[in-house]
């Protein structure tokens, strides 16, 4: 069996993990149920896979920084991470793309492909205000 | 064609420029540093200064040391046109120099910067003055910068968002070596100004005093064991 | 019953640039400067267990297998010998082993050298291989880095308890008049409240890092070396050695989530209150015991977070005893007396081992004039191995 949805149009995404058996999410994902110590095989061969699920949409502001000394990789003279929430309590770190934060504000994940990182490209979390999908402006693309 | 002929146009025919207004930094560990500009009659004690790091080969010293030796010397005997040489002065005694060009009135040409004391961002503050001097000052749209080493080149790539005009070479080129270049352009400048270039004004008089007689170091970080004896014949 | 193990010797390199010298070379110096404080230069077959701390061999100095290197370089074959790494933590990591050897009864002498040479590439290299630690898909794909989360951790700190700007300023000029007066300490300089937070210049010459953290919050990246002799308390080769031992008293580690949004609360540091109820409870000590303490002042909030978590001072109330000067050289509980990581250097492998070199100094009474810790007892040590996700605590005793 082919499954031809495969090749198509692919959307970055950054999954969370349900344990099927008492369905803890996590972000990431362990390879053994805090709860219930369900086991984890990502291979899907001994166990089927967690089931999981992109992470992205509301969230809201924990904490965040404007970074002057980024690492080698990156051309910007600053860049603005943060760590956000979303309402089923998973949290998550990444890109800020807001001018201005203030602790607790409302926001939007998304999800965009980055090549900043050494090898191959990476997916990473977008933070911003818009509910319009923001241009990666940032973001080499190779 | 008499040699008096010849020796105006050797001699670079110099555009008058603003004096740029000395200032007053107080650096991390207090001390404070008069930021202002050298002259001709003072090359004396930049050279000695510059000199022993012509001999340091690390971290590009030698090459940026020698260049700056070269309009320095240059600029005292009328061999480049509109340069401006800005010093700090900590306590009497020279912890770093800039040296640069305007090329008519628009344009800034950034020649080279040298910090001797280390680790209290002499360099940088010096290069702010530097560009401050050039648009702010002398009313330059823009100034053409490179440097020798590629990390001080990415720092202020980096810091300053600097235009990259690479693109255009050769018909924009530095006139360091005729290489590509970058350039600090007004806009650029006021989006960063806040960030890089401080200092009071007007400097104090008690200050500027203390940087009226320029000393040459007698330590050099890059030079462990230097001795100011071995290395100069005339006094200070 | 486990074995006395003490400290017998300590030696160490001056921090700094020395990005010109071989990483294993300079690891080896600080070992032969132990050698020399143990007066066992000639004698030092005597030592049967080599470890070495280092976090960076491999990425940055491409090389492997440094244990055995140093071995070599230093003569000690057939001596054992292992690495150990624990990113920041490698030093307390490799001094816990080193006790771990000898309390097993597996060997008497134990020679633990840490060293990182970071400064052999760029400032924007060495923050890419720090970051290396951070969770590679959810924390370092994203361009995050630890003076990142150092700051995310000060806001968060500042929105709870009320520390400032000026607090930060005020811990960094402790710090560096401290360091001033180590003859080890990267940076000799002193700074001012004036210059790097009052006065109209600050916000230049003291510029942001990561907002909130300024370059006088953070510490400096640094090479170095150093390395201490640990040595079985009741063995006659104890007796080999110059000076008598400097008893560890009490080792505790401990771990926390690797991705930082997934600790219960963001502003607790959960792996350094669990390493340091374990040494204290090794030790038969309490917080109100020690007499000062060396904690992993990367960001110089963590100063005040570490000293809250060990239980000396209460929570959010740190920041009073700093404005109080009560962690200064001449208050109640000096913190940081080497300068800190913020003033001696932070060669990530190194300073573990650096932390528990300070402490026996101090408690030795050899540390410089001016920033010698008065008549103390009982001294403690905090390596982060992460951001707070492994963190190794040593308590050591003056008998």
């Amino acid at each position: 069996m082919i499954d031809f949805g495969i090749y198509g149009a692919q959307e970055p995404r950054i999954f969370a993990y349900r344990c099927p058996q008492c369905h803890t999410a996590y972000y990431p994902p362990p390879m053994l149920c805090a709860k219930c110590s369900n086991r984890r095989d990502p291979s899907g061969i001994v166990y089927d896979d967690w089931e999981k699920f992109p992470l992205e949409g509301a969230c809201k502001l924990l904490t965040w920084t404007r970074v002057w000394a980024l690492p080698e990789g990156y051309d910007q003279p600053y860049l603005l991470f943060g760590m956000v929430e979303f309402p089923n309590g998973l949290r998550a770190s990444g890109r800020l793309e807001v001018e201005s934060p203030h602790l607790g504000m409302e926001l939007i994940a998304w999800v965009a492909e980055s090549s900043e990182r050494p090898g191959h490209p990476v997916n990473i979390f977008l933070f911003s205000e818009a509910a319009a999908r923001p241009l990666p402006t940032n973001l080499r693309c190779d | 064609m008499a040699i008096e002929d010849l020796e105006r146009i050797l001699g670079a025919p110099q555009m008058p420029l603003q004096p740029y207004p000395a200032k007053v930094i107080t650096l991390a560990n207090g001390k404070e540093m008069v930021v202002r500009e050298a002259k001709k009659e003072e090359v004396g004690v930049l050279l000695g200064t510059v000199y022993p790091l012509v001999g340091v080969a690390k971290d590009f010293y030698d090459v940026v040391a020698a260049r700056m030796y070269e309009e320095l010397l240059a600029w005292y005997r009328n061999r480049i046109a509109n340069m401006f040489a800005i010093v700090g002065v900590i306590d009497g005694t020279i912890a770093g120099i800039v040296t640069s060009r305007q090329v008519h009135e628009k344009l800034g040409m950034s020649l080279h910067t040298l910090a001797i004391d280390r680790g209290l961002r002499v360099g940088a503050h010096l290069f702010a003055a530097k560009m401050e001097n050039h648009i702010d000052v002398l009313g330059a749209g823009e100034v053409w910068i490179v440097a020798e080493s590629p990390i001080g080149y990415k720092r202020w790539m980096l810091e300053y968002e600097l235009e990259d005009r690479s693109s255009l070479y050769p018909e924009v080129r530095h006139e360091l070596s005729g290489v590509p270049t970058h350039s600090l352009t007004r806009a650029l400048w006021e989006k960063h100004r806040a960030n890089k270039c401080t200092g009071l004004r007007p400097a104090p008089a008690h200050l500027l005093a203390t940087a009226a007689k320029l000393k040459m170091p007698n330590r050099y970080p890059q030079i462990p064991g230097f001795k100011r004896e071995q290395w100069q014949r005339a006094s200070a | 019953m486990a074995a006395r193990v003490g400290i017998a010797a300590t030696g160490q390199i001056k921090f700094g640039n020395l990005s010109e010298y071989d990483l294993v070379d300079i690891m080896a110096y600080a070992a032969t400067e132990a050698m020399e404080d143990g007066g066992i230069v000639e004698k030092h077959s005597i030592i049967d267990q080599v470890i070495v701390a280092n976090m960076g061999g491999g990425i940055i100095n491409h090389q492997t297998g440094i244990a055995s290197s140093l071995v070599s370089r230093l003569n000690l074959e057939p001596a054992s010998a292992e690495l150990v790494e624990n990113g920041p933590a490698s030093g307390a990591s490799a001094v816990k082993v080193g006790w771990m050897a000898i309390a097993s009864g597996l060997a008497d002498v134990v020679l633990v050298v840490g060293g990182e040479t970071m400064r052999k590439v760029t400032g924007w290299a060495a923050t890419d291989f720090v970051a290396t630690l951070l969770h590679p898909e959810a924390e370092y794909n994203m361009g995050l880095t630890l003076p990142a989360f150092g700051a995310m951790f000060t806001r968060l700190y500042m929105e709870r308890y009320g520390l400032t700007e000026r607090d930060l300023a005020l811990i960094a000029v402790k710090d560096h008049e401290n360091g001033a007066k180590n003859k080890f300490a990267h940076v000799e300089e002193t700074c001012t409240i004036e210059a790097i937070h009052d006065n109209a210049n600050a916000h230049v010459v003291n510029n942001y890092v990561a907002e909130p953290l300024r370059l006088y919050s953070v510490c400096p990246v640094s090479d170095g070396a150093a390395a201490v002799i640990l040595v079985n308390m009741d063995s006659p080769k104890a007796q080999q050695f110059r000076k008598p031992p400097i008893r560890i008293a009490g080792i505790g580690s401990a771990t926390d989530t690797h991705c930082v949004h997934n600790r219960k609360d963001p502003l607790a540091l959960a792996a350094v209150r669990v390493s340091a109820e374990r040494a204290y409870a090794m030790a038969g000590l309490r917080p109100a015991d020690i007499s000062f303490a060396e904690l992993h002042d990367a960001f110089v909030t963590l100063e005040m977070a570490i000293s809250e978590e060990v239980g000396l001072f209460p929570r959010g109330k740190a920041v009073d005893a700093v404005r109080r000067g009560d962690t200064r050289i001449d208050g109640c509980l000096p913190i940081s007396p080497s300068g800190g990581l913020k003033a001696k250097g932070h060669p990530v492998g190194a300073t573990g081992v650096s932390q528990v070199v300070e402490l026996v100094r101090q408690l030795r009474g050899e540390a410089e004039p001016g920033r010698q810790v008065k008549d103390p007892r009982y001294g403690m040590a905090v390596n982060f191995g992460g951001f707070a996700n492994n963190v190794v605590t040593i308590i050591c005793a003056r008998e």
